[in-house]
């Protein structure tokens, strides 16, 4: 089936795929071909695209919106999707120990702030695990 | 001897240098232009896909969102695109002159415009305008014309993020829905080609079809979506996860973020590229100038031999 996911930033994967499971607010999702139209609200979380040929392919996505069509296409419009070979194990671990600690210091945060700081953790915590796993291969 | 060779070769000296400066910049914009305008043909997809998305999700019935909300316009936020820097040609004259003649119609800015067109008039009352801006030049813009400058982003730098397109878009967007504003426009310059660019405004907010349309047709390329799969299935059969509204939700807020991305995208592509002009314009300026001293001082360097001669054969002759 026709695979593409897009982020503002440009397009991440494009190609004809077997299968994918795709995390979404409802939970994991896998998707096989021939699959009925559906349109659903991504998280934070790890993608895994199995290829024609048999391999594995991990993406972390920080949410947004997937998008079957009629022809079984899927579409992904990703806030920002990221291959597992591009993924900087130690950047995203700091990333998340600084919005940790953000959580931690500022006791008074508006819930804006605390949901923001939540998104934030949660994405980078897919992020590693997608990584971790990359370098584990 | 009548000008000084002296004086002549230190000014060639200077134009030279200036011309290398000039000529560095040039180059330096045309890099980052080429950026800008490789960024703005990889955001297009996902504004595509979204676009349709929501095309066909407003087919199930009349969306009652409230950033569709079309109210009768008191106070209009304009969000104003300039650059940083100057040294760019007429790049930040031209929004501004753009600017005022829109503030002179304030009425024709204030009324919404329906999907075909027809477009309905303000209620009666003062509009009042206040300017974002973006850019340090757009402060300029706002004290000249006597409005209320509300915020400054000046630290976007060259090539605009998605992410502080996305702090821009959520900062406006949240001042629209708390009826701070009623209408939310953008001033930015259209990049056509390196040649040509043209200061448009786009209405963002509250979000009309016609004005996303318009973004999605003016993009500089246009093949460059490739082909994406048709799509006749009605969309009452497709599975909606978890509802419409949430899917809303999603959709909506991406739509205005890439519009402020593609607007900031644009700027800074029209603004390095009327620079790399100006700067082209500077360095042939130079070299023109160059040449003209360059014969200047060979014929004051002439004039001052001719002179040493006629001296030595003057004094030859006073000794005979």
């Amino acid at each position: 089936m026709e695979f593409k996911v897009v982020t503002p930033h440009g397009v991440t994967y494009n190609d004809t795929i077997e299968k994918v499971t795709v995390p979404t607010l409802a939970g994991a999702l896998t998707i096989l071909d021939q699959h009925a139209p559906i349109v659903s609200v991504l998280a934070a979380g790890e993608m895994v695209i199995h290829r024609m040929d048999g391999s594995t392919v991990d993406v972390a996505v920080s949410g947004g919106i997937m998008e079957i069509v009629s022809s079984g296409a899927v579409y992904i419009m990703a806030d920002t999707a990221e291959r597992a070979e591009e993924i900087d194990i130690s950047r995203a671990e700091a990333a998340k120990k600084r919005a940790e600690e953000l959580l931690t210091q500022q006791k008074n945060i508006a819930d804006v702030d605390f949901a923001r700081i939540q998104a934030s953790i949660e994405k980078e915590l897919a992020r590693i695990s997608i990584g971790k796993k990359y370098r584990k291969l | 001897m009548a000008v000084s060779s002296k004086a002549i070769k230190t000014r060639i000296k200077s134009v030279k240098n200036t011309k290398k400066i000039t000529k560095a910049m040039e180059l330096v914009s045309a890099a980052k232009m080429r950026k800008a305008v490789d960024a703005t043909l990889q955001a297009r997809l996902y504004a595509t896909l979204a676009q349709q998305l929501m095309e066909r999700l407003s087919e199930l019935q009349e969306p009652n969102y409230p950033l569709f909300e079309q109210r009768p316009v008191k106070k209009i936020l304009m969000i104003l695109i300039s650059s940083n820097r100057g040294l760019c040609g007429s790049f930040n004259g031209n929004v501004m002159k753009f600017g005022k003649r829109l503030l002179e119609d304030k009425k024709n800015l204030a009324a919404h415009r329906g999907p075909d067109g027809q477009s309905t008039p303000p209620g009666a009352g003062d509009i009042d305008v206040e300017v974002l801006g973006i850019g340090r030049k757009s402060a300029a813009f706002a004290k000249k014309n006597d409005l209320e400058l509300i915020e400054v982003y000046d630290s976007l730098g060259d090539s605009p993020d998605i992410d502080d397109a996305i702090h821009i878009s959520k900062n406006v967007t949240e001042k629209f829905k708390t009826g701070t504003y009623d209408k939310v426009v953008v001033l930015f310059t259209h990049f056509a080609s390196s040649l040509t660019q043209t200061v448009k405004v786009r209405q963002l907010l509250p979000v009309a079809k016609a004005e996303v349309d318009k973004l999605l047709t003016e993009f500089p390329n246009k093949d460059h979506i490739g082909e994406l799969a048709p799509d006749n299935r009605p969309i009452e059969t497709y599975f909606l996860e978890p509802s419409r509204d949430a899917i809303f939700d999603i959709v909506i807020p991406r739509l205005i973020d890439v519009q402020v991305y593609q607007a900031l995208l644009e700027s800074a592509a029209s603004e390095h590229s009327a620079r790399m002009v100006a700067m082209k314009n500077a360095s042939e300026a130079a070299s023109e100038m160059i040449d003209a001293l360059t014969l200047a001082f060979n014929k004051a360097r002439q004039a001052a031999i001719t002179q040493e001669i006629a001296e030595i054969a003057g004094g030859a002759a006073a000794l005979e």
